[in-house]
């Protein structure tokens, strides 16, 4: 009986099988169940494919961004809403992956993984109403200081994560939409939210990531000086400055963006704490905001030589940065170097039963207010406190160059130091010029009208 | 679990406005009765994951206890005084270590002989040992009775046999662990108001459910199934006899086809009532002739020779239904000869432990499989075929040992399966949209979407039973169960559902270490590999997990055969967990 028995342990095997099969099946369900009820033949939400719950999307201050009713789709009154949100709505052609009419639309079928599509009153699937962090107005005034220029702006609340306004350029009308592939140049990635999902060549902002290395590991970095002579000469290749900055320290080499010291600074470095230091800062990889994941901004040295490690330094070589993710970083220095993940729906996701906004330590506390110190004396020295009176604005401009004839992207990226007003913000300006001309006047506009609800 | 809260406040707010519209008087006794319906429903959607964990929880905690104390049959007596004891009604002895009683010296064969217990008299045979067996001396030559006092010698080594009772009162070696007979009643008896609780509060949901579609077979099949089971109850209680754990959670299960079959087919609720007590029958008739293993021995021929005929007769007359040949037409009803077929498929495979040593030859069972895997393969039934493989290979292993040979006949079942994925195109279809049956959502994988978009719609508690709209699509109560469980019950009751059958396979292994003879040990996992490859192949076929196959989830799938036929496997299970008295004067444990 005994050699029997043992050899019914191959049963076990059998039911091992199972096991496995079901936790696929398990992982799979949690994973995608939010997907397979969004298919037109579930019944519980379509008839005769029309969609029938009834959902809505609200901004912070209950403003309708966009309406389900009777399987038709209402946006907000005003042309300049619809169209600055339109990459927050998405589109009547579902073009936009990013907008809460896909991203969220197993939110707005009134699905849960625990209720799934069961509802109280069985006749009307009620759907839900979804409110967003974003402040309508505030995208609005984003988009039109846009203008017909391409980029993106940014702006969240370091401390919650609740991202206030969020603008990307160019967009259209939802209502209205017009002919995208007539008008190529016009209309080029019309559908990408370039906030979320774009990753461009960061240029000199990328200065607080080698900043951020120099303080935790360049000895005596507040009062070691470097020489700019205008032009620093490494193998062939050479960095240059507009003018030759003489000794510069750190702040200083911060302050004027001086890229002869930044790309000694790189070299003194090496690859390994700068690489390190970019991914700490979140280059490499991508945030979810309320499940939807951002571009993945690269920064990669594993092949760089001396003279690429300089142009990294400075933010130039093969970087590139996600605007929402830079602003993250900048969060996280304005926050004692915790970064609070953003998020765009109010109350966030709601799988979990407490919601803790997320949190990460990138940056020490010391090396978070030693960066916020410089980046305050860029606005003093630099920048004109004049230009953004009120705001205790901590700063750094970019002026990204991205080679041949086009003009480079302008960058203006930073946060306000006040404890009523915790808000960190990006803008970019595609093709238009220097930071501080370009984009840091867009973020005085909105960041004015931000505090001064 | 915000999902819940804002359930309750919309519940709140939906009966606010219903009192208030009442006040008002414009709302009459028509939305009374809604409001509580509607109440009634989101109060126990709650309460059915709970009381199903309850039911397993204590059916299985209990079978698990179940373990009756080692006991002890008979001793052998050495020379050197000590006192050996006979715990099974099938002792190996000999010098391997898997031998039930090792003996140690080199002059002993590795497996050198069987002592076997049968109505009250034992037996010894020599299986093929090189020192050979006496009994008092006379060599045996084949198998020869055993009488207590007797000395048996197994190469030389002599032995003297000694009855149970002699070793002093109480025949049992270890002071038994088991919970009282009376707190082991306790525990069944609340699981079993737990169960009429469920299918209780089912039946009014499902009514509820149904409205305007709701005819009288449902809740008259629900009165009478849930009145069997309180006969069933009282009639087992007044009897005294034995556990009835298993019984109760294949009420459970059955219940839950009910529901099912409510919910998506109300017209064949009578036939699988009818079905379910046929199954009863089929579990208490073969439980009672299998009790002994002569008899079992017998019953296994009458049912292979039945089996080879029906499988003939389903070849030559049988119907066919999507592709697959499977239905014999009686006239009055039709009825699926392989189901029947697995019965004689697991009992083929069985042997007593002094056979299983002496022939040490499975050449018969072989041929059988391969006939009954042929014939299905004809039928085109090809998940069934992997269902009978899978309990070959189980069966073949307990038989054997042989891992090569297991090895060997498995590779060339897998080409054979690969000749038959290649070349028969109503298969072939099936595998090519394995894996990415959303490109084909409409056509070759529809059943696979509909049963994956419904399980996602149901969440973790379920739209509520006779909500669901996989109840619509074709074969859903058959080949979909599952999906239908997660869609109306929620993916929790489902996954709990699964569970039981990895229990039964758990079970089987469980029983096997204390069975009374290895025929017993055999049936049992025989039996419960078949019905976890059946219950593996209904799951995750329909998920998209394992290619599709029309097949169906034991005791909760609408079908006569298979009930009837799932049922009478359950009955080879429970065997094995049976230990009475070997002289049959019904001393229970």
């Amino acid at each position: 009986m005994n050699l029997v028995s043992k050899r019914a342990a191959v049963l076990l095997f059998f039911s091992l099988l199972l096991l496995i099969g079901l936790s696929i099946f398990s992982i799979r369900y949690f994973h995608k169940a939010s997907t397979w009820i969004q298919h037109p033949a579930n019944k519980h939400l379509f008839e005769n494919g029309k969609l029938l719950s009834q959902g809505a999307i609200y901004d912070r201050r209950g403003n309708i961004l966009v309406q389900i009713n009777d399987g038709s789709i209402n946006f907000n009154e005003d042309k300049t809403v619809r169209t600055a949100l339109m990459h927050v709505t998405g589109d009547l052609g579902n073009n936009v992956e990013t907008g809460a009419l896909v991203a969220f639309r197993d939110k707005l079928s009134g699905w849960n993984i625990v209720n799934g599509l069961y509802s109280l009153d069985k006749r009307t699937i009620s759907g839900k109403e979804i409110s967003l962090t974003l402040d309508a107005g505030l995208c609005a005034l984003a988009y039109n200081k846009l203008g017909n220029r391409q980029g993106a702006v940014g702006v969240y609340n370091y401390k919650t994560g609740e991202i206030l306004c969020l603008a990307s350029s160019p967009s259209f009308d939802p209502l209205n939409p017009p002919d995208v592939k007539g008008n190529p140049g016009k209309y080029e990635g019309v559908y990408i939210n370039r906030f979320l999902s774009s990753a461009y060549t960061p240029g000199s902002v990328f200065k607080l990531v080698t900043a951020a290395a120099a303080i935790d590991n360049i000895d005596d970095n507040e009062n070691k000086t470097y020489l700019c002579e205008g032009n620093l000469q490494i193998g062939k290749d050479a960095v240059t400055c507009m003018s030759s900055h003489g000794e510069v320290t750190l702040e200083q080499a911060l302050a004027n963006s001086c890229n002869c010291a930044f790309a000694r600074i790189a070299i003194e470095l090496g690859k390994g704490k700068l690489q390190e230091y970019a991914n700490r800062a979140g280059f490499n990889s991508s945030l979810a905001i309320d499940g939807i994941k951002t571009a993945v901004g690269k920064v990669d040295l594993a092949e760089a030589k001396e003279i690429d490690l300089a142009w990294a330094g400075i933010g130039q070589y093969t970087n590139t940065a996600n605007p929402l993710n830079f602003m993250a970083f900048m969060g996280a220095i304005a926050h004692n170097g915790m970064r609070v993940a953003p998020q765009i729906i109010q109350g966030g996701e709601e799988l979990l039963f407490i919601n803790t906004p997320k949190k990460e330590r990138i940056l020490s506390p010391q090396t978070a207010e030693r960066l916020k110190q410089m980046m305050r004396n860029n606005t003093l020295s630099v920048y004109g406190e004049g230009n953004f009176k009120g705001l205790e604005l901590c700063a750094k401009s970019g002026t990204a160059q991205v080679g041949g004839e086009k003009k480079p992207h302008a960058w203006f990226a930073g946060f306000l130091d006040r404890e009523d007003f915790p808000l960190a913000f990006v803008v970019v300006v595609e093709n238009s010029g220097s930071g501080v001309k370009f984009a840091a006047p867009i973020a005085a506009s909105v960041l004015q009208q931000a505090i001064n609800y | 679990m915000n999902g819940l809260w804002e359930n309750v406040a919309k519940l709140l707010e939906l009966c606010s406005a219903k009192v208030a519209g009442i006040f008002a008087g414009n709302a009459g006794l028509f939305s009374y009765l809604e409001m509580t319906a509607g109440l009634f429903t989101f109060l126990v959607r709650g309460i059915f994951p709970l009381l199903t964990a309850a039911v397993l929880f204590l059916c299985i905690s209990s079978l698990l206890q179940n373990r009756k104390e080692d006991k002890i049959w008979g001793y052998l007596l050495a020379k050197d005084g000590s006192r050996i004891p006979l715990k099974h009604w099938e002792n190996s002895l000999g010098r391997s270590k898997m031998s039930d009683i090792v003996i140690a010296f080199a002059f002993v064969s590795r497996s050198h002989a069987v002592l076997t217990f049968r109505n009250g008299v034992w037996h010894i045979t020599d299986v093929g040992s090189k020192g050979g067996v006496e009994v008092n001396g006379a060599k045996v030559e084949k198998s020869d009775l055993v009488n207590y006092g007797d000395t048996i010698s197994f190469a030389g080594l002599e032995m003297v046999l000694a009855p149970a009772e002699e070793a002093g009162p109480g025949r049992k070696e270890t002071a038994p662990v088991s919970p009282s007979p009376l707190d082991k009643q306790n525990k069944s008896g609340l699981a079993f108001t737990l169960i009429l609780l469920f299918q209780i509060l089912g039946a009014v949901q499902i009514c509820i459910s149904l409205g305007e579609g709701l005819v009288p077979a449902v809740p008259v099949t629900f009165l009478i199934f849930i009145l069997s089971e309180c006969l069933f109850y009282i009639t087992v209680c007044w009897w005294g006899r034995g556990s009835f754990d298993l019984e109760l959670l294949l009420f459970f299960l059955c219940g839950l086809g009910l529901f099912n079959i409510a919910s998506a087919n109300p017209d064949f609720l009578y036939k699988q009532l009818v079905a379910i007590y046929l199954g009863i029958v089929a579990y208490t008739v073969i439980g009672a002739v299998i009790k002994d293993p002569e008899r079992a021995r017998k019953l296994k021929y009458a049912l292979v020779a039945t089996a080879v005929v029906l499988l003939a007769l389903n070849l030559t007359i049988g119907e066919t239904y999507f592709g697959a040949k499977r239905w014999v037409d009686l006239g009055f009803t039709t009825f699926q000869p392989s189901e029947f077929v697995k019965i004689a498929f697991v009992m083929a495979g069985t042997a007593t432990l002094d056979r299983l040593l002496t022939t040490r030859n499975m050449t018969a069972f072989i041929i059988f499989a391969g006939v009954c895997i042929g014939a299905l393969v004809l039928m085109r039934d090809f998940g069934t075929v992997v269902v009978f493989f899978g309990a070959f290979i189980v069966i073949a292993f307990m038989r054997s040992g042989d891992l090569r040979t297991i090895a060997f006949i498995s590779s060339g079942a897998a080409i054979g399966a690969l000749a038959v994925i290649s070349f028969i195109p109503y298969i072939a279809s099936r595998f090519a949209v394995w894996g990415k049956v959303w490109e084909y959502a409409d056509t070759a994988g529809y059943q696979q979407t509909r049963t994956m978009i419904a399980a996602a719609s149901g969440g973790l508690m379920g739209v509520g039973t006779g909500n669901g709209f996989l109840a619509n699509v074709a074969a859903a109560e058959t080949d979909l169960a599952f999906g239908m469980l997660c869609e109306e019950w929620g993916l929790l009751v489902a996954l709990m559902i699964a569970l039981v059958f990895v229990f039964f396979a758990i079970y089987a292994v469980f029983l096997a270490k204390g069975c009374r003879s290895s025929l017993y040990a055999i049936a049992a996992c025989g039996a419960a590999s078949m019905l976890l490859l059946q219950a593996a192949l209904n799951i995750l076929g329909p998920m998209d997990i394992l290619p599709l196959t029309g097949i169906t989830l034991p005791f909760v799938s609408r079908g006569g055969s298979s009930m009837v036929a799932t049922w009478g496997l359950l009955a080879l299970l429970k065997s094995a967990g049976n230990r009475f008295n070997a002289g049959g004067a019904g001393d229970m444990t």
